[in-house]
Parts: C-alpha cells; sequence; structure tokens
C-alpha cells in the first residue's frame, strides 16, 4: 500500500520536478558552469575555460560595483518604507469605521497594474511640468529636476516603486490584524493599556511572524529591482539608478556576454542568499534559539 | 497500465519540450503552396504579422512565392521584439547555440558586423554592380563587412533637423541649402539669438535630448563624422585613438556648451516642439508624419544636418535599419539571396512605405512615391539620405560603442565631466571586449 502510494504521490509530483528540472534547476547549473567561461551568445563555440577571471573582473568593474551599492541603496530605502507604510495602511484600514472596501481597493490597484504602466505613468507625474512640479509651485518650491538629476533620480525611483508594491503586503498585513484574537485588546484594556502599549506588546509580538515574512520579501523583491529604472531612467543619469539586475540583463542579453552575465548572477544569488541567512537569524525569536 | 500511461505521456512531454528547439523539418504539402520540386526557404522577420510592417513582409513574401512558383518555397515566421530588444535577438541566440536558424533572418544594421564577425551570416552570393545600383550607397555600405556585402535592407532611416517656420521667420533666421549646412559655430550663433524669443514662449530653442537606448549614437554620432572624427577603426577593432580622439572631444565640448548655454532643457519635456516652444529638434524621420497628422498648426521645415566647423564636405548623416540576411545554416545560399533581394525590393520598399511609412532603400522606390517629389520636406530628407548618408560604426563590439556613447554624451553634456577622462575609461572596457576578436 505505502509503494503504492508513492508512487502515485512520484506521479504527481513528476510532471512539476520536470518542468523545475528543465526551467529552474537546470539553468541554474548551467549559469553556475557558465561563470567560469567567456561564452558568447553569438560564438558559443569559441568558449573557453577561464576560472575565477569572470569573478575577480566583476569586482575590479566600476560598473558593476556601482550598480550593485544602487542596488543596497534601493534596498535601504525601498525596505523599511514599504514595510512600515504596509504596516501603517493595515492599521489605519483595519481601524477605520467606513469605505474599508475602497481604501483595500484603492491601496491594492496600484500592485495590479504593470510596472511598466506604473513606471510611464510615474515618468509624467516626475516631468518638469508635470503634477508634482506643478504642487510644489503653489508652494513656492522651485520645480525639481527628479529622475532627471543624478542625486535624485534614486530615490525618486525607490518612492514611486514603494507605492506601487506596498498594496500587497499591506493586505498581508491586514488578515494578520484581522486574526489576532479581539480578548487580548480587551484584557489590555482592562489594564489601562495606552494604544502604543497595545500595540508593543499586542499587535506586533502577534504579527511577528507575517513581518518577518515581509521584510525579507521586500528585501528580495527591492534586490531584484529592473523595471522601474530600466523604463524611467534607462538606468541613469550617470548610472545613478543602474542596478546589478539590469547589469546582468544588459551584459547577457544587450551586449550577449553570458558568461560573465552568469558570474553576475551568480555573485548576486550567493549575496542574496547569505543576507537572507542573516535576516532570519536576527529575526529569530529568542525563545526558539 | 495507467501509470505506465502516465510515465509514457511525462517522458514524451519532456522530449517534446527538449526537441522543440531544433530545425523542423518540412515537406512538400505540408503547407500550402509548397509544391514538390520546390526549394524550402525559411525565413524569421522581427515583427508581428499583425503589424503594418508585418503585414507588407507577408505580402512580399506572398509575391516571391509567386514570381518564383515552382523553384523556391518562402515560409515566413514572425518572431515578436520587445522594447527593450529582447524577445527575437533571443531566438536568433538560442538557434546559434542549438541549431535551427533559419535560411534568411531580419538583422538590425549596426549588428551586421557582429553576427558576420561571429559566423551567424554569410556573404550573399554574387550580385551584379547593375543590382546593386538599385539601392541607396548607405543601404550597400551598411551590409557589407570585410568588403562582402551580407546583408541589404527594404527599409532606410533618415533623422531631420526639423525647424518652426514660424520661429524663424520672427527671428529672421533663413535656413541654407543642403550643401551648405549651418557651421556648429553659426548654429550657436542661430540658437543664442533665438534663446531670448523662446524664453518669451516659455521654451527652449532646441528640443534635445540624449536618450539612452540606440537614438542617441543614432542622432548625434554625424557630429563625429562631420568633425572628422570617428568611433572606431576601418576594420572595427580598435577604438583606443578613435573613440577618445581629440576630434571627438571637442564633438563633446561642443553638446556641453548648448547644455551650458540653456539652449535646451536638462530634462525631457514632453512635445516642447509640437507645442510651438522649440525651435529646432532632432527626431527620425517619423516626425514629419506626427506633426502633419497631429500638429497641423506647426509649420515644420527641414533644415540640414549641422556640420563642424571642419567639415569636408563628406558623408555624415544618420541612416540604417533592420535588413535580410542569409544565415550561416542555409545550405543554398542561391535562393536566400534571391528571398534576400526580392524582400529589399523595390516592389517591397514601395508596400513598405505604403504601409508602414517607412523608408524604402531603393531609388527607384523613391522615385514611384509621389510625397517624395511633391512633400518638400520627404523631399530633403531623401536628398539628406540619398546625398549623405552615413552608416553607424561596423564593429562587433557595436553594443558596447553605443551604449558608451550615450553614456559619455550624458556624463559630458549633462554632467559637466571631463570628456578626455570619460571617454578613455570607456576605451580601457571596450578593449577588453575587442580581445576577443583580435586575439591569435
Amino acid at each position: 500500500m505505502r509503494k503504492k502510494n508513492s508512487i502515485m504521490g512520484m506521479a504527481f509530483f513528476a510532471p512539476a520536478l520536470i518542468l523545475l528540472t528543465l526551467f529552474l534547476f537546470l539553468p541554474m547549473l548551467l549559469t553556475f558552469g557558465f561563470s567560469f567561461t567567456d561564452y558568447f551568445a553569438l560564438n558559443p563555440e569559441l568558449t573557453h575555460f577561464v576560472g575565477l577571471k569572470n569573478y575577480l573582473d566583476c569586482f575590479k568593474d566600476e560598473l558593476f560595483v556601482k550598480s550593485f551599492l544602487n542596488t543596497v541603496k534601493f534596498v535601504i530605502i525601498i525596505v523599511p518604507c514599504q514595510c512600515g507604510g504596509a504596516m501603517l495602511m493595515a492599521i489605519a484600514i483595519n481601524h477605520a469605521a467606513h469605505c474599508k472596501k475602497y481604501f483595500k481597493v484603492a491601496f491594492f490597484v496600484p500592485v495590479v497594474m504593470s510596472l511598466a504602466v506604473v513606471s510611464t505613468l510615474w515618468m509624467q507625474i516626475y516631468s518638469p511640468e508635470g503634477i508634482l512640479n506643478t504642487l510644489l509651485a503653489n508652494f513656492g518650491i522651485d520645480a525639481q529636476p527628479f529622475i532627471h538629476s543624478a542625486k535624485q533620480a534614486l530615490p525618486s525611483v525607490a518612492i514611486m516603486s514603494v507605492w506601487q508594491g506596498m498594496g500587497y503586503q499591506m493586505l498581508i498585513l491586514l488578515g494578520g490584524l484581522q486574526n489576532i484574537n479581539p480578548a487580548l485588546y480587551e484584557a489590555a484594556e482592562m489594564d489601562h493599556a495606552t494604544n502604543w502599549q497595545k500595540f508593543k506588546d499586542i499587535t506586533l509580538p502577534e504579527m511577528k511572524p507575517l513581518c518577518v515574512l515581509i521584510f525579507i520579501t521586500v528585501t528580495i523583491g527591492a534586490f531584484r529591482m529592473l523595471v522601474q529604472p530600466m523604463v524611467m531612467t534607462g538606468g541613469g543619469p550617470d548610472h545613478s539608478t543602474y542596478t546589478i539586475v539590469y547589469d546582468i540583463y544588459q551584459t547577457g542579453t544587450v551586449n550577449w556576454e553570458m558568461g560573465l552575465a552568469s558570474t553576475m548572477a551568480i555573485i548576486f544569488t550567493i549575496f542574496v542568499v547569505v543576507l537572507t541567512i542573516i535576516q532570519n537569524i536576527l529575526t529569530k525569536d529568542k525563545e526558539d534559539k | 497500465m495507467r501509470k505506465r500511461l502516465l510515465c509514457l505521456a511525462g517522458v514524451l512531454f519532456a522530449l517534446g519540450a527538449l526537441t522543440g528547439c531544433q530545425k523542423k523539418e518540412v515537406n512538400p504539402g505540408d503547407i500550402a503552396g509548397y509544391d514538390q520540386g520546390e526549394t524550402y526557404l525559411s525565413m524569421w522577420v522581427h515583427s508581428i504579422e499583425e503589424t503594418e510592417e508585418g503585414q507588407a513582409y507577408k505580402a512580399s513574401v506572398e509575391s516571391f512565392n509567386e514570381k518564383y512558383n515552382g523553384t523556391y518555397f518562402a515560409d515566413i515566421e514572425f518572431v515578436p521584439r520587445n522594447d527593450s530588444g529582447g524577445g527575437y535577438s533571443d531566438k536568433v541566440n538560442a538557434s546559434v547555440m542549438s541549431g535551427g536558424l533559419p535560411d534568411v533572418l531580419t538583422v538590425d544594421g549596426p549588428n551586421i558586423a557582429a553576427y558576420a564577425a561571429n559566423g551567424i551570416i554569410q556573404p550573399l552570393a554574387e550580385i551584379s554592380q547593375g543590382e546593386k545600383d538599385i539601392y541607396l550607397p548607405s543601404i550597400i555600405e551598411q551590409g557589407t563587412y570585410n568588403g562582402k556585402l551580407h546583408a541589404l535592407g527594404v527599409m532606410e532611416s533618415s533623422v531631420g533637423l526639423y525647424y518652426n517656420k514660424g520661429i524663424l521667420k520672427e527671428a529672421g533666421i533663413k535656413v541654407p541649402d543642403a550643401d551648405h549646412p549651418w557651421t556648429w559655430t553659426e548654429f550657436l550663433e542661430i540658437l543664442e539669438k533665438l534663446k531670448p524669443i523662446m524664453e518669451e514662449k516659455n521654451g527652449y530653442p532646441l528640443d534635445m535630448t540624449f536618450p539612452v537606448g540606440e537614438a542617441s549614437i543614432y542622432y548625434y554620432a554625424p557630429f563625429i563624422w562631420s568633425n572628422g572624427g570617428n568611433l572606431v577603426s576601418e576594420d572595427g577593432l580598435t577604438v583606443d585613438g578613435y573613440f577618445n580622439s581629440e576630434k571627438n572631444v571637442e564633438t563633446m565640448n561642443y553638446f556641453q556648451s548648448i547644455v551650458k548655454n540653456k539652449y535646451m532643457s536638462e530634462a525631457k519635456i514632453e512635445n516642447l516642439f509640437e507645442s510651438g516652444r522649440a525651435a529646432f529638434k532632432f527626431d527620425g524621420a517619423w516626425e514629419v508624419n506626427t506633426i502633419y497628422g497631429n500638429y497641423p498648426d506647426i509649420d515644420l521645415g527641414v533644415a540640414p544636418y549641422v556640420v563642424s566647423d571642419d567639415w569636408d564636405k563628406g558623408k555624415y548623416t544618420p541612416t540604417g535599419s533592420w535588413a535580410f540576411a542569409a544565415s550561416s545554416e542555409t545550405e543554398d545560399i542561391e535562393g536566400a539571396t534571391k528571398l534576400v533581394q526580392w524582400m529589399s525590393g523595390v516592389e517591397s520598399g514601395i508596400r513598405i512605405w505604403e504601409m508602414s511609412k517607412t523608408f524604402p532603400s531603393t531609388y527607384e522606390a523613391f522615385e514611384n512615391i509621389d510625397v517624395f517629389q511633391t512633400d518638400e520636406n520627404y523631399k530633403a530628407l531623401y536628398d539628406q539620405l540619398s546625398n549623405y548618408g552615413h552608416p553607424r560604426p561596423k564593429t562587433p563590439v557595436y553594443p558596447q560603442v553605443s551604449t558608451y556613447f550615450q553614456e559619455v554624451l550624458e556624463s559630458v553634456a549633462l554632467g559637466g565631466k571631463d570628456a578626455q577622462s570619460e571617454m578613455d575609461k570607456l576605451v580601457e572596457r571596450m578593449n577588453a571586449k575587442l580581445e576577443r576578436y583580435t586575439r591569435e
């Protein structure tokens, strides 16, 4: 019986396994292999094994380092803003007396819109004669270059990203908030706890597993930033919004250097995996330890 | 039994997925119109069937099959290409690795050198001089690599220096003829003269940007060529001393002076020229159609492309578009060449203009399209193209040259950085990429 079950299980599992092997595991292995070669997409026959040369070249390449640092800057802005903003929105909706559904939909709409569409929309908002500069002018503030300036482009793109992605996390957190046992709050009220105390001692601890999940997924999402700078700034001005995934794309697809692009992808993957492990350790409950 | 069937289905599916990349075997009778005794020629184009361009290709293939009925049968496959260049090129790259390239494929003009240098496309079969002479010189030059003709395009393109006749009249500025363009110095004086007038209109003398992508090198490399500079050596394998030459530093500094003097906006302003708030604009030939169709209030003119003060009357204006080439895997180069010639010929050229308003590539096609005789702006663009058209750099590292040209333009003109050091830095990077072609 057990053998029969295991065969049935394998039969159900097989299609997924075959597809994952073909389109995920195999490409991952190939990428790892290519990262030690000078594989050039237009002429694969001339591929040589180059050892660690690509890895050394990457670290010597100013542009790669810059794109790496830009990505880190994006993460530093996006993660706290997106997680914090989503939490604030979730709490606000949870406490809202009216129009809950309206706010839920309104906050969630940007998530379902295509990133390319949202990026194009924000290009208009950020344009020298766009709505944002018109609003600023009403307050007597000079027109800002936003995505057209090397200093402002990165935060401008990051803010747009936060706005676009926040709704999704808000919905997950809202689900979590609604699952907290109301008896806990009632008990706190009997003890005359303040709102802050209720948030700190009940909401946050109850929401911790969800917060950790969101923290990690937002971090990984922010590291994978590609569409927004590609559409809005093309990585500029002066590479100020050039991200690591953009660099990988440009190197592999546009410049045809698949070997070097594979190396960049491996370095990036290792970095994100290590960071996720660190995040996991830091956010583990003391009791779990 | 059922389990075995399930396993078999799984294995078949996996094998199917793996063999999907291989070249398909087509036999006479498999496709309507492909008969016994005909040679099958497969072709990929970088377009969707539903677009005007796709429809024009389809009609050209149908007329080829009619003309060569009994000898050849061409089968067209439409491969979508996204805005960032993926899709079509991904399919070509995958086929280079796994095999399965078609007999004929479309290649973007600046990529012909890289495709030829890496053996993806092969030289076309012998074509007589008379057959070559029907094309604009820029098409032949674009398709020639290492002295051999590799590709012929049905489309040609150009960029115009458009001007608003009303504004220039108001400023009392006269436009020179095509053989005596404004020099850089003259153009700066004109921009200076226009500045106060345009400030009153809440605009700028010049509507110009340095966008990421192919547009920047396409629009502004003519400034390099008219100044006697080059981006790469003749054989396309050296950049040091070319890309970062003194002449090119001068050109970059010229762009910097335009920005510094506030003759253009540093950030892109939508429809600046179209709304009558700029006197000049550099843009593709499609702009004429856009203005005629959507901005009838603008009195449009096409001025000759600006030249350096040291211009030697040589060719310098923008050209280039997608072309047809025979892949290295074709077994019938004669047939593939016939198909390339047909797809890029006069009839196909007239069709591509009629259906997608893209410039054709042959003299006869231009002569047979009324608008190039009757409309002064289209005529000016055609004259510029046929007399002064210059192809973009022919080098296997073209993607890098194009990207770095835009980068240096942006960092020098907009970022105010030092042109020489920026260019030297990029030359080092390109040299590393060129090693692939220069090592023994």
